[in-house]
């Protein structure tokens, strides 16, 4: 607790946190609001192809409400806001060099490394509790009686949502560590998340028989194929195979190798680099 | 740094001596557990390092290094919870270092001389047992420079071990007790003040064969150190000797001089004399 206390000292005055995470918020409601509208022109514009339209698609009623948001909350231009904050917050300690009077007053290494690691998973925790309590409320407005009963089927999208988080801030604050410049660290980061892997998947030709299993396996798009499809009947329709019904351990598991390989190499060099 | 090995009592007042890069800071950021030696050890209070023992430490490092958007009492206490103090000393450190009236504006509106105290207040805070000051008084102004020693010289007579350094010679002059000259990593004299830095003046000689000149020279009973420099000798003797018993003594010995003058040296001349006596 002392720990995460000293972390709180310099995180709660800090504006530039608030800011950003507020941005993340804003962008989370402005999809949440516009998801539906989207989908639905989607639907529209697929019917009038269709002989039986399909019917316009509701996202916001239990139990499918769990996995709609969650995959609308984990999409690559949303997550990477949260990211940015961890960023910025161990940068910050390298470039004010913060770290060195961290350090210097008697914090060993490792502590430094586990306060800040303390910061990822706490901030990944309370941005799951905030858009499960969104959630929450959201459904029981849309929900009737019948879907009421079904609450918590979909509640492994919430817990899976939880390991996205955490695991995709463990790889900014992997990228923090390593680089430990802000600009450099903040802009190779987004790059590789929004261009780098989906210009791979591209690169990868057809006849590359492995072509999804790398692509599946590579570290952003295992953290994003935790919650793979939003859940709406007529995209199931449309799709015509078997969409994610839950959270598979098995896609936990890839990103979560990926965070203990990443904070085992931040342990091993934070010790051995001086500062 | 190279086979650097020093011995700092309680209650001394140390000075690492040395021009820029000679490795004072290195020094002071392995024994601070920022930079990483290829090999060594040391101990602090008789123990292996850890940072506990660290926690007795005040140290100003290099650079200010506090949140620029937190204030001076903000920035105090989060040093006060690393070190596991509570925050009643704050207010102390703060008026010892003349910031109390600004205690709550953001550490980036500070002036340099200011940012600098500040690192002081936080390496007061507690009374450690031993302060660390890496080049407190850099790049302040007379009047910073000033305040800074005069802080420094009061806690020094508190009785707290401080560990000084500066390529400052009168820096180190004013304020430490004991001193180690350092130069590309290596110490060149370490000891009391008085003794290392001891003002005594030299003699200059030169002669047709300055060679058998020196050998004459290292002869004399009272010798200390000589060195050459553009065709002159500069001899140092641990006793007073005049240039007239020096003239006796080499006339004895059959070596016709053509230059022989008494010099005043002054500390910065004594001080690159150090340095230089190394190299040579």
């Amino acid at each position: 607790m002392k720990l995460l206390s000293i972390e709180l000292k310099k995180i709660l005055p800090y504006k530039t946190f608030w800011i950003i995470i507020g941005l993340y918020f804003l962008f989370l409601a402005l999809g949440i609001i516009m998801a539906e509208y989207i989908v639905n022109a989607m639907v529209d514009d697929v019917n009038t192809k269709l002989p039986i339209p399909l019917p316009h698609a509701v996202l916001f009623y239990f139990p499918d409400i769990w996995q709609n948001l969650t995959f609308f909350a984990s999409i690559r231009f949303v997550l990477i806001f949260p990211a940015i904050v961890v960023i910025i917050l161990i940068t910050n300690e390298f470039t004010n060099k913060t770290v060195r009077q961290n350090i210097v007053n008697g914090m060993s290494r490792s502590e430094f490394i586990y306060s800040k690691l303390q910061v990822v998973f706490m901030l990944a925790l309370i941005i799951t509790v905030i858009l499960m309590l969104v959630m929450f409320t959201l459904g029981l407005i849309h929900s009737d009686s019948q879907s009421l009963s079904m609450m918590f089927n979909g509640f492994s999208f919430v817990i899976g949502f939880f390991i996205q988080m955490l695991t995709y801030l463990i790889f900014a604050f992997f990228v923090a560590f390593i680089l430990r410049n802000t600009g450099l660290a903040i802009a190779l980061f987004t790059l590789y998340t929004i261009i780098i892997e989906p210009v791979i998947y591209f690169m990868l030709r057809a006849p590359f028989i492995w072509k999804n299993t790398v692509y599946t396996y590579l570290p952003v798009n295992s953290v994003i194929r935790i919650v793979e499809y939003p859940s709406i009947p007529a995209l199931k329709k449309l799709m015509n195979f078997q969409l994610q019904d839950e959270v598979t351990l098995l896609a936990c598991a890839v990103p979560m190798i990926y965070a203990a390989v990443m904070i085992g190499i931040v342990y091993w060099t934070f010790n051995k680099r001086d500062l | 740094m190279n086979k650097l090995s020093l011995d700092i009592a309680k209650g001394q007042v140390f000075g690492i001596l040395g021009p820029n890069g000679s490795g004072k800071s290195t020094t002071l950021g392995m024994i601070l557990d920022l930079i990483r030696p290829d090999s060594g050890s040391f101990k602090w209070f008789g123990q292996e390092p850890s940072k506990e023992s660290r926690k007795r430490i005040g140290a100003v490092i290099e650079t200010p290094n506090f949140f620029p958007y937190l204030s001076a009492r903000r920035n105090l206490e989060i040093v006060a919870k690393v070190k596991d103090y509570n925050n009643a000393d704050i207010e102390r450190v703060l008026r010892t270092t003349g910031l109390y009236d600004r205690k709550n504006d953001k550490f980036k509106t500070y002036s340099f001389g200011m940012k600098q105290r500040l690192a002081l207040a936080s390496a007061l805070l507690n009374n450690p047992d031993i302060l660390i000051l890496d080049e407190p008084t850099n790049g302040l102004d007379p009047q910073g420079i000033a305040h800074i020693r005069k802080i420094i010289l009061q806690v020094a007579k508190e009785g707290i071990t401080i560990i000084l350094a500066s390529h400052l010679l009168d820096e180190v002059q004013k304020i430490c007790n004991y001193v180690a000259v350092l130069n590309k990593g290596n110490i060149l004299f370490s000891g009391d003040v008085r003794e290392v830095l001891a003002i005594s003046d030299c003699i200059e000689l030169a002669s047709s064969d300055n060679a058998a000149l020196k050998a004459a020279i290292e002869e004399h009973p009272a010798f200390h150190s000589i060195i050459e420099s553009d065709g002159i000798l500069l001899a140092v003797f641990s006793e007073d000797v005049k240039p007239g018993t020096i003239s006796e003594y080499l006339h004895q010995k059959n070596i016709p001089l053509s230059h022989l003058a008494e010099r005043k040296r002054t500390l910065e001349q004594h001080f690159l004399e150090l340095l230089k006596d190394n190299e040579s």
